[in-house]
This record gives C-alpha cells, sequence and structure tokens, in this order.
C-alpha cells in the first residue's frame, strides 16, 4: 500500500533523512521508532506531502506523492505530535471545523463526529471549551480530528507524549479498533513498549537513517539480541566456579553481584538444562533472573544508546 | 476560506480579553481623549472664557474705562482682586494670569509716557495665555491708543481754538475717534468647520484613537498566525486539503472585517454619546472606513510576518505602532508638531486615516476631494498584503 524509495531531505546543513526505504501492507500497523530528532516527524511530513523530498519516491496506493498530493490528503488522516485544536473551542466545534476543512457534506459531518467522540470516548464533554480538558483527553480529540473524512491511512506521531497510563491505554485501544476496522497505521515512537505491543512491523530510526526494520522477530534475528540468565548462588566457592566456566565457556562469573550469566538463544528451553549443569557441579541455586529479548535491548545492541525521552 | 474566517471570528468572541480590548477600552480612550481635546475648534461662543484676574490701582476712568472693555470681550472674563492676592492666585495654579494697572496710569497715558501695566502669568498655560495675548492685545491698544488720541486733539483744540464752544469740541472729538477706529479694523471670520457643530478636538479623538487602536488589534489578529504555528495549528491545517495562501487569505479577511466592525463601532459610540453627526458624507465616510480598515488589518499582518516568533512579533508591533502613532497624529494632534514632524507623518497608515476623518467631518469636503485619501489608504493595503503573503510563504508556511 505505502512504498517509500530511497527517501532524503536535508534543512541547509542537516541530513533530517538519508536514504530512507520502507514498505506498510494494507491493514498493518507500522511502527517509526527512534529518539527526539531521528527524523520521523519529518517522514511523516514527506508522506503526507507536506515536506518535498529531495531524492526518492513515496508512493501510496499507486499514486505518487510528487503528482497528486491532494488526494493523498484524502487518504490520510494525522495526528500531529502537538496537539494541535483550538483551546477557546469546544471539542465538538473543534471537530466541527476540522473536518470541515474536508468539505465534507454537514449532515454526514456530524455524524461521523458524533460517531468519532464514542471511539474516543468523549461524547459527555464534546460541548466543553478543550482548555478545561486534561492533557490525555486533549490528545484523544486531537487523535479524533484526524478520523472525520474517514482516511484510509491513519499517522499518528508521537501521540501519547505527556499522557498519564490510563488514557495511554485509552489511545492504545482506539488504535487497536481502528487497526481491527482496517486502517492501515504508521505509528511514530520512542516509547519501546509501545512499538511493541502492537506494531506489526517496525523501523528503527536514528540519526535520520533507518538501522533495521522488520517484524519483532527479524528484529531479534538482525541484532542477534540473546535472553540473558542470571543465577545468584547461595555459596561462592571458587572451585565450584572454576568447574562450571571451564566446563562451560558460555557461562561467566560476575564477582560484583557474585551471580553466574549466561546468554541464550531461547531462555525458556535452555533453564533447565543451565540449572541441571550447575547443580551437578555442586552450587546451590539461590535465586534466578530471566530477561528475555526485547525492543530496548534490540535499540541498543544495534545503536549503542539508549533511548530515552 | 469563509470557514477559517468563521472559525476565527467564532474563537475571537469566545475570547472576552479580546472583545473587551478591541471595543470596550477604545470607546474608554475615546471619551477620555473627546474631554481632553474637546474644546479644540469649538465653534463660536461655546468655549469657556479664560479668566483674566485684574488688579486695578490706578482706579481712575481711563483704567475703569480699559477693564471694562476687556470684559466685555467674548472669550476673557475679568475678575477683580487686589494685587497681591491676583500674583498669590497665579502662583497656586487657581488663574493663568493677572493684569496688574499701577498707580498712575491714566497720568502717563495722557503724558504719551509708557503705561505701568504688567501681566503676571504661568508658563505652564501658554494656550490661554496665547488666547488671552490676541484678545488682550488688541483691546489695550485700541483703548490706550483712542484715550491719547483723545488727549491729543483735546489738547489741539485748547491751544488753537482757545474759544470752541464745549458741544462742538465733543463733536470732533467722536467723529475723530470714529474714523480713528474704523481704519485698522480685521474682520475675523472663521471659515472651517462652521458647517457642522463636531469639534476639532472630537473628530482627533474619534480618528486618532480608533486609529491607534485598531493597529493594535490587528497587530494581535497578525500574531495569531504565530501563535498558530508555534502550537501546531497551521501545520494541521496544511495537512488539509488546505493551500497554504487560502490560510493566509482566511486571516486577512478575518483582520479586515473586525477592523470594519471596530471603527464603525467607534464611529457608533461617538455619534450616540458625542453626538457626532455620521451623516454628514455617508458614502465618504463609508469608503474611508474601508480603506482605513484594509490598510490598518494589512500592515497588522505585514507586522507578523517580519517576525520569526510571536514575541518577537509583539514587541516589534508595539514599537512600530507607537512611534507611528505619535507621529501620524494618532496621540497628539498633528496641528501642534513641528513642521518636519508633520512631514515624517506622511509615512504613516495613521496620518492618511486621521486627515481623511478630518476632511469628511470638519473640512467637510465632498467625496472628490477626498479619494486621494482613500486610494493612498488603499494602495498602501495592496502593497502590504502582496507583501505579507511572500514573507509568509518564505518564513511561516515553510516547515
Amino acid at each position: 500500500m505505502i512504498t517509500v524509495r530511497s527517501v532524503s531531505k536535508s534543512f541547509g546543513n542537516i541530513d533530517a533523512v538519508k536514504n530512507v526505504s520502507f514498505t506498510i501492507d494494507k491493514g498493518e500497523i507500522f511502527g517509526i521508532l527512534g529518539p527526539n530528532g531521528a527524523g520521523k516527524s519529518t517522514i511523516v511530513n514527506i508522506l503526507n506531502t507536506l515536506v518535498k523530498a529531495d531524492k526518492g519516491d513515496v508512493i501510496i496506493d499507486g499514486v505518487n506523492t510528487k503528482n497528486d498530493g491532494d488526494t493523498l490528503k484524502l487518504m490520510m488522516g494525522v495526528v500531529p505530535q502537538e496537539i494541535a485544536l483550538y483551546e477557546e473551542l469546544s471539542a465538538y466545534e473543534n471537530m466541527m471545523f476540522w473536518g470541515g476543512l474536508y468539505n465534507i457534506p454537514k449532515p454526514e459531518l456530524k455524524m461521523n463526529v458524533n460517531k468519532t467522540l464514542e471511539i474516543v470516548d468523549l461524547v459527555n464533554r464534546k460541548n466543553d471549551r478543550i482548555k478545561t480538558f486534561s492533557g490525555g483527553m486533549k490528545r484523544r480529540v486531537n487523535i479524533a480530528c484526524a478520523l472525520l473524512h474517514n482516511p484510509r491511512i491513519l499517522v499518528l506521531d508521537e501521540p501519547t507524549v505527556g499522557v498519564d497510563p490510563q488514557n495511554r491505554n485509552h489511545i492504545f485501544e482506539v488504535i487497536e479498533r481502528l487497526n481491527n476496522e482496517g486502517m492501515t497505521i504508521i505509528y511514530t515512537t520512542h516509547y519501546m513498549e509501545e512499538a511493541e505491543r502492537f506494531c506489526d512491523k517496525i523501523a528503527i530510526i536514528d540519526v535520520g537513517r533507518i538501522i533495521a526494520q522488520g517484524t519483532l522477530k527479524e528484529l531479534r534475528e538482525i541484532s542477534d539480541v540473546r535472553d540473558l540468565l542470571t543465577i545468584k548462588l547461595a555459596d561462592v566457592n571458587s572451585e565450584t566456579i572454576n568447574r562450571l566456566t571451564s566446563e562451560n565457556p558460555l557461562l561467566r562469573f560476575d564477582n560484583a553481584s557474585g551471580s553466574l550469566k549466561v546468554e541464550c538463544g531461547n531462555i525458556n528451553n535452555d533453564i533447565q538444562i543451565i540449572m541441571n549443569h550447575v547443580q551437578n557441579a555442586g552450587g546451590v541455586i539461590e535465586r534466578i533472573y530471566t530477561q528475555g529479548t526485547n525492543l530496548e535491548s534490540i535499540y541498543l545492541k544495534l545503536t549503542g544508546k539508549e533511548l530515552r525521552d | 476560506m469563509f470557514k477559517l474566517f468563521k472559525k476565527d471570528l467564532t474563537l475571537f468572541f469566545h475570547d472576552q480579553r479580546s472583545v473587551i480590548l478591541t471595543f470596550l477600552l477604545p470607546v474608554i480612550l475615546i471619551t477620555l481623549f473627546a474631554f481632553a481635546y474637546g474644546s479644540i475648534g469649538a465653534y463660536n461662543g461655546r468655549s469657556e472664557p479664560v479668566k483674566l484676574l485684574v488688579s486695578d490701582l490706578d482706579q481712575t476712568r481711563s483704567s475703569k474705562e480699559i477693564i471694562y472693555k476687556i470684559d466685555s470681550l467674548e472669550d476673557i472674563r475679568v475678575i477683580l482682586s487686589d494685587s497681591i492676592k491676583c500674583k498669590e492666585l497665579v502662583i497656586k495654579g487657581k488663574y493663568p494670569c493677572a493684569l496688574i494697572i499701577y498707580k498712575g496710569f491714566q497720568d502717563s497715558l495722557e503724558a504719551g509716557k509708557a503705561t505701568p501695566v504688567e501681566l503676571v502669568y504661568d508658563r505652564s498655560r501658554e494656550m490661554e495665555i496665547g488666547i488671552l495675548q490676541q484678545n488682550l492685545i488688541s483691546t489695550l491698544m485700541s483703548s490706550t491708543g483712542e484715550i491719547i488720541v483723545k488727549k491729543s486733539i483735546e489738547k489741539y483744540l485748547h491751544d488753537q481754538f482757545p474759544d470752541i464752544d464745549k458741544s462742538a469740541s465733543d463733536n470732533i472729538l467722536k467723529t475723530a475717534i470714529i474714523q480713528d477706529n474704523n481704519k485698522l479694523e480685521i474682520k475675523w471670520t472663521s471659515i472651517v468647520g462652521i458647517k457642522n457643530n463636531i469639534k476639532l478636538g472630537m473628530i482627533q479623538a474619534v480618528a486618532g484613537t480608533a486609529i491607534l487602536m485598531l493597529l493594535f488589534s490587528m497587530a494581535g489578529v497578525g500574531t495569531s498566525i504565530l501563535e498558530e504555528k508555534e502550537n501546531g495549528t497551521i501545520n494541521r491545517l496544511l495537512y488539509s486539503p488546505l493551500k497554504g495562501s487560502t490560510i493566509l487569505y482566511g486571516k486577512m479577511l478575518f483582520a479586515f472585517f473586525i477592523s470594519i466592525l471596530q471603527l464603525t463601532v467607534m464611529f457608533l459610540f461617538a455619534w450616540l454619546i458625542f453626538n457626532m453627526d455620521l451623516s454628514i458624507n455617508i458614502p465618504a465616510l463609508i469608503l474611508m472606513i474601508i480603506a482605513t480598515a484594509f490598510a490598518v488589518s494589512s500592515l497588522g499582518i505585514f507586522l507578523a510576518a517580519l517576525a520569526k516568533t510571536r514575541r518577537q512579533a509583539q514587541n516589534l508591533s508595539t514599537i512600530i505602532i507607537l512611534i507611528m502613532s505619535a507621529i501620524g497624529g494618532s496621540m497628539i494632534p498633528l496641528f501642534i508638531m513641528p513642521a518636519i514632524l508633520q512631514k515624517i507623518a506622511l509615512l504613516s497608515v495613521n496620518y492618511w486615516g486621521i486627515q481623511g476623518f478630518y476632511d469628511i467631518f470638519w473640512r467637510t469636503l465632498p467625496l472628490e476631494a477626498i479619494l486621494p485619501k482613500i486610494l493612498i489608504l488603499m494602495s498602501i493595503g495592496v502593497f502590504l498584503t502582496l507583501a505579507s503573503i511572500r514573507l509568509f510563504k518564505k518564513r511561516i508556511m515553510k516547515l
């Protein structure tokens, strides 16, 4: 449905996006993961034809964005990173205004507004001014305003920044509901757990370049990040430690914590074998910690840095 | 474009502070300035006469005659007092000046010597002194001149015709003095602002203040574009099928509409509260309101287009508006400014607007005579609009 091919964009001397390529299938949730300033918003603006790429092509449903930006704008709903609403207007007035820009007949627009208010669960606050809303509620209206013209593609640019966990879950439910109804979703975030939770495919972006992309499983394979098993011994006996580490070179002893550590391909399969091995060598296990492969560890492995707010 | 206009209008009326600043504040200022400038240009007999303290230490027929003549003047009211109290009252600021006629006044007159008369005054009240100067000097000159002429003729008749009959002597004197007075009489006739009952000060207060406040309101509208850029709504508008130019035209339409509304409300207020006759030249008034609104709203948008941030726009607008209003005649009537400033004033929107309204209400000129000012305002509007579009495309709409 969406093909981005070798897209580059510079602002002065700064390469905001460099040689970016990816494809998104219909009905997919595609996550773009990266720290602030990585180029996520630039990609969103290129997709929406707001920013012209210096190089490369963006093809959506067979239409090149260079040729027919207006049609593509009708196809796409964009939720900006900022809460781009008029604080002095009510939720309903805001939605009528933003929806009205797409030349939807008024009765149909009213219907869409009411339906969307239900989706974001704000029917009972629809006549209240935005300035009286909490941050999370504003975020929900921000999303609602992008849905009124029934877009086939929804682009969400960091939609949960500064949102409390309850409202965040609410937003996730909305996204999952829209996706279940067949909407293609592009989701930019710097929160790993969000990308991990519902993205079918993830592109990891750093300093304007895509470092890796694919499903979580594919990313795990690409990054070669393994699960980590930590075994805390009740009695640290140097003879036992030496025997264990010499017999199994994958095992290493961490003096600081007094624990044995081992990286495994699949922690569920390997845990019993390793426990038996330690016990057979005379080791007494006090406690076991497991750390599975997640996006954070993949990101750390691929970029060499942690992803922070 | 109309959707954007409607949205801005709704936002405007939802924001009570904006409404107060746009309508209530100018109304208060117009009222204040109307009282401050109220007497300027008042038509005959409608301004308060200047009070003149007089101390007559001579107490002669001549001094009393002069005091009577001064008191009979339309613009001066004489209040008699002793000389010490007169000076004291001027020092305390109760009166602008006092005329002291010292002992020996009549004798000096008759002897043809310098008359012992002194005007003590407060320099800070020069406007009142100016009115006095004009009337007092001419009255003193004519009165003292009359006495001197009379004494000279009396002396001549007495010396040359010692036996002349008393009634014949009086007739000669009467004829001579009347003929003498008739020689230098100048008739003063005001020919501007007499066709209507509007004071010049009132026009200055309404037009000057309305344009000044309009500039501030429009700078606010212009700044709101930068506010929209900062809070992300401009980008969101650009995500929609709207074109960047449409967004700008929508803002301009809103600014233009609010300008017309604000000016109209200001003139209606002046009509309702100060009985300012708006029916003098309705077509010219409508065109002047439209032209002024267009020029001022374009300037507001242009000032915003010059700035990169809202804060920058606010500071820039305040400085430019205050300077332009000071030299353009919004704050101080132009006619009391030095000639050089009156020339610089031509560069301001305020000047053309205020002068246009003067032409309508004070000079009561026909529409053809006011059209050049209307065209200049429209040209300013067109130029600033084109410049704003260019700047906005380059700065504001650029992501």
